[in-house]
């Protein structure tokens, strides 16, 4: 099953970790370095989900979520929240934001890639 | 997997060149902090930095980097949530927590760990900073889980294969249903909220997770769904009770559902034999102390009932998302202006690419035949006598001004910021002034600056003394300074910035400034000098630079390396650099070094001896002068002296000493090239005349012939002549000194 | 006189809304709904499936699915849901 997906790192290791993970796995790939850049992707395009990093300048994982479920087309797109940080309060921050699911970093690349055919299928 | 080996590889090494910018992103934070030019954004950075290494660390496995990365980023969270002030000595422990946090990566890099006690100290310094409870916990962190499922992952078509066929009815009563599969099994109960829905979550998923972990038989309970006509399709209407294999592990189930919380109704009742008439109701109250895993508002009875969930509030689809993305902005404004100019450099790193060195300079060198080969076609058309405007005149132009661009093009590639060197500096003042109890604030002034990458890489042990000199040397004691009135804190300034086509690096103090009558004093006492001597302010200043003088009186363990500022100066002068001093007492000392852009090009001065093309280095020629009978000088057997003003140097025939000639008769009317010496010496350089003063590509030969005494490197003349480019020091240092030829022995 | 219907590709949460509204405009039709593109199938387009069958079975009109491919048969096995709720195949 062929998904797309988006994901969004500042970090550029974690980008190039996402993007063999994801493509390995047959899954179309598009990666963007922060909130901003996501949502410049998601206007000329569509994806099946998206996976993002909380962390990031310009514009964090929590503004990048809001943005994205304001707008109506991608209310029901699946947000993977992609963070080293795993404190309730961050996950309830990101669930409260619209977020779907998340992933620890570092992640288990057959891990990821289920969690996504979870919410992607 | 195997075939991605040398992925893998790859992003590693990439992950370390990432670290490298994290690591300079988190000492401008730092050093921002430290000069109290932070704004709220620098926190940020300095969070996401340590943030971004422990992410990236986690996913090679470098646990050493991890852990200490982890640390950091505790305590540094702290501060973002303004529990903590960074400043004295919580900021100093930032500092030195930056610096092993450098030092881990290089070892992660080399494969390697750093002993645990060298930075324990520190380690549990961060820790005290942020409560250091919380550790333990913590560390359970790293385990990557997700909608956590086995390591089996079943592909989704197999699914319903794996699903006992004949489901329950749809209307009957509820009861009963978990006999079906018999008492072992668990019973989940799930209703989903609407937010649910808005999170794009969806209870396909979720079931789907289970399905993963565990034998699943669902029931759809469609008791409440309403007509189609009455039916908000936004509200889920539909509850579930889910039947589960008895291998099932609570922990996982919670997992499952652990995002959902609070937006759903969701009550899991573990495999329970001693229960087994317990039915998975809806309509059942939770037992208090049964052993029900209950999670989410629903757990605290009406199930089925929209629990309110604390911060369940849906997103607001519409409004909520444009003035978080504006304060975004707004946030950020401010902080520009007070940044000042440093700012929109490091903001928008350009997409960069990551070249082989030694392609890098291939090109150089490519390019560098090409001036040659443009040169000399140059020459060949002036020598056919064309016509001032003919065409192919004109081309050539155009061509010689692309062959230029195109060579500065190619240099600037090698060229690196200053910044990271800078960096380094931040790290020896903060350490210096900690060893010599000084207070000390480092500006650094032109960090974008370039230069060529071994320049810089040559530039750094130079630059290291001569900063610790600043600090240890230059400013005074604390007590001095505010018995001379200044601020208790010295300052140190470090600039960088490009001025007639050469790269100017100045390190200035505002310190007592040299004190020349000392100077002078030790250089007496060193034999260094004349007691006599007359000399200039600047004549005095230069003292330092002299092999062997030290200002030893109160040498402290910093500055008695066995490195003197000698030392320095060769290290400059041997990357085609010129250092200088300008000092005013009571306000402080300024070291300036300038260095050519780049080692690919040296200003040159073409002279000819013995019917040979000779290039020398032009920052070494301190003067030329046409020999006069009056200023030579006989002295010994075969040797002569030039006298040059108070002084005398010892003449030397380049022709000779390069063996291309006996010494000549005469040298009157040749000119003769003063050389400077590190020990301020001179020697003088007789050559048959001086041809030309340009810059020339450098060819190195050493890769062919090895090192050559008195031969720095090769070029090509613009008339296709090979020049050897030469050494002056390195020649006059071993030179025979013949001028003469002996009066008698032909025979010897 | 019965209505054709053919279901979209993925009936996920954003297809809902428009499903039930299209549904409700054949209130008092027959009508036949051709599944065979679903490749997913949330549970609000299910829950709109299952009013619309219990609410033609309601007014005694015949509302039937098929071509249920085998994608859609096992979401709709983790749902818990026979094709026989959605108003079954008419063979």
């Amino acid at each position: 099953m062929s998904l797309s997906i988006l994901a969004v790192d500042d970090s550029q290791t974690i980008r190039n970790m996402l993007n063999m993970t994801l493509t390995d796995a047959g899954f179309s790939t598009r990666l963007a370095e922060d909130g901003l850049k996501g949502l410049e992707v998601l206007e000329n395009n569509s994806f099946d989900a998206i996976i993002t990093d909380i962390n990031m300048p310009n514009l964090d994982g929590f503004g990048f979520i809001d943005a994205v479920r304001a707008q109506e087309r991608f209310r029901s797109i699946p947000i993977l929240v992609l963070t080293t940080e795993v404190a309730p309060e961050l996950k309830a921050r990101a669930r409260d934001a619209g977020a779907t699911g998340w992933v620890v970093k570092p992640f288990d690349p057959p891990k990821l890639v289920r969690a996504l055919q979870l919410v992607a299928g | 997997m195997a075939d991605n080996t040398d992925a893998m590889a790859e992003i590693r090494a990439s992950f370390f060149t990432e670290c490298e910018e994290l690591l300079e992103s988190l000492q401008d934070g730092l050093d921002a902090v430290w000069n109290e030019t932070s704004d709220e954004e620098t926190i940020n950075v300095i969070f996401r930095a340590v943030h971004s290494v422990k992410g990236g660390a986690g996913a090679f496995g470098l646990t050493q980097l991890v852990d200490f990365a982890h640390r950091y980023e505790t305590a540094l969270d702290e501060v973002r949530a303004g529990k903590l002030v960074p400043e004295g000595e919580v900021l100093k422990l930032f500092f030195r927590a930056a610096d092993i946090l450098s030092d881990l990566l290089q070892a992660a890099k080399e494969d390697g760990e750093l002993d645990p006690a060298t930075f324990e100290e520190v380690l549990s310094g961060l820790a005290a900073l942020a409560g250091g409870e919380e550790e333990e916990e913590e560390a359970l962190d790293f385990q990557p889980l997700i909608l956590d499922i086995g390591d089996e992952t079943p592909q989704l078509a197999e699914l319903p294969g794996e699903l006992p066929p004949g489901l329950p009815p749809l209307s009957g009563p509820a009861e009963g249903e978990g006999d079906a599969q018999g008492d072992s099994g668990g019973h989940i109960y799930f209703a989903a909220e609407k937010e649910l829905f808005l999170n794009g979550n969806e209870p396909l998923y979720l079931f789907r997770a289970l399905a993963d972990l565990t034998e699943l038989t669902s029931r759809c309970n469609m008791d409440d769904l309403p007509d189609l006509s009455d039916l908000d399709p936004a509200v889920c209407h539909l509850s579930w009770d889910l039947t589960t294999g008895a291998d099932i592990d609570a922990a996982a189930v919670a997992e499952v559902f652990e995002f959902v919380e609070g937006l759903c109704t969701f009550r899991h009742r573990l495999p329970e034999p001693e229960l087994p008439e317990l039915p998975a109701l809806p309509e059942l109250p939770v037992l208090p102390g049964a052993p029900d895993t209950a999670v989410g508002a629903g757990a605290d009875g009406e199930p089925g009932v929209a629990p309110a969930p604390d911060a369940g509030a849906p997103p607001q689809a519409s409004d909520a998302p444009a003035p978080k993305l504006s304060t975004d902005q707004d946030a950020k404004a401010p902080a520009a202006p007070k940044a000042g100019a440093q700012k929109p450099a490091p903001a928008k790193p350009n997409p960069t690419i990551r070249v082989d060195l030694e392609r890098v300079d291939r090109l150089v060198n490519l390019v560098g035949e090409l001036v040659i080969n443009q040169a000399m076609l140059s020459q060949s058309v002036t020598e056919v006598d064309m016509p001032p405007n003919a065409a192919i005149t004109k081309g050539l132009d155009e061509f010689m001004q692309l062959t230029r661009s195109l060579q500065d093009s190619v240099m600037r590639i090698r060229a690196q910021p200053v910044k990271a060197l800078f960096q380094r500096m931040g790290r020896i003042v903060r350490e210096v002034a900690t060893e010599v109890n000084k207070n000390v604030l480092l500006k650094t002034e032109g960090e974008t600056t370039e230069v060529d990458k071994t320049v810089i890489e040559r530039l750094a042990d130079p630059l290291t003394h001569m900063i610790r000199n600043a600090v240890d040397h230059g400013l005074e004691s604390t007590e001095a300074r505010l018995a001379a009135g200044k601020p208790e804190r010295g300052t140190v300034t470090l600039t960088a910035g490009h001025r007639s086509g050469r790269v100017v690096i100045e390190i200035s103090d505002d310190g007592a400034g040299i004190n020349r009558p000392k100077v002078r004093q030790i250089a007496i006492d060193k034999k260094l000098i004349e007691e006599t001597a007359e000399l200039s302010d600047s004549d005095i200043d230069m003292l330092l630079f002299m092999p062997g003088f030290s200002t030893a009186s109160e040498v402290s363990n910093l500055s008695g390396r066995g490195v003197g500022m000698d030392v320095v100066k060769t290290a400059i002068q041997a990357l085609g650099g010129r250092v200088s001093i300008t000092s005013t007492p009571g306000q402080g000392t300024c070291f300036s070094i300038s260095l050519p852009l780049t080692l690919a090009v040296l200003d040159g001065m073409v002279v000819e001896a013995a019917g040979q093309a000779l290039v020398l280095p032009l920052n070494v020629i301190e003067e030329t002068m046409t020999v006069e009978a009056a200023m030579l000088g006989e002295m010994g057997r075969e040797t002569q002296v030039l006298r040059i003003r108070e002084g005398f140097a010892p003449l030397l025939d380049l022709g000779t000493e390069m063996g291309f000639r006996t010494p000549l008769e005469s040298y009157l009317d040749h000119v003769a090239l003063l050389i400077a010496h590190e020990d301020g010496s001179r020697s003088a350089l007789v050559v048959d005349r001086i041809v030309d003063q340009r810059q020339v590509v450098i060819k190195g030969l050493q890769n062919t012939f090895g090192q050559i005494p008195g031969v720095a490197a090769a070029t090509i003349l613009g008339d296709g002549q090979i020049a050897l480019i030469l050494d002056p020091l390195d020649i006059t240092m071993n030179a025979s000194g013949r001028t003469r030829q002996p009066s008698l022995s032909l025979a010897g | 006189m019965t209505v054709a219907l053919t279901l979209p590709e993925r009936l996920d949460t954003s297809a809902a809304p428009e499903l039930a509204d299209t549904l409700a405009a054949e209130l008092g039709q027959d009508i036949e709904i051709d599944a065979a593109p679903v490749t997913h199938l949330g549970a609000l387009c299910l829950q709109v499936l299952l009013s619309a069958a219990k609410t033609w079975a309601a007014r005694g009109q015949s509302l039937t699915i098929s071509n249920i491919n085998d994608t859609m048969a096992g979401q709709l096995t983790l749902f818990g849901v026979t094709p026989d709720h959605l108003g079954g195949p008419r063979e």
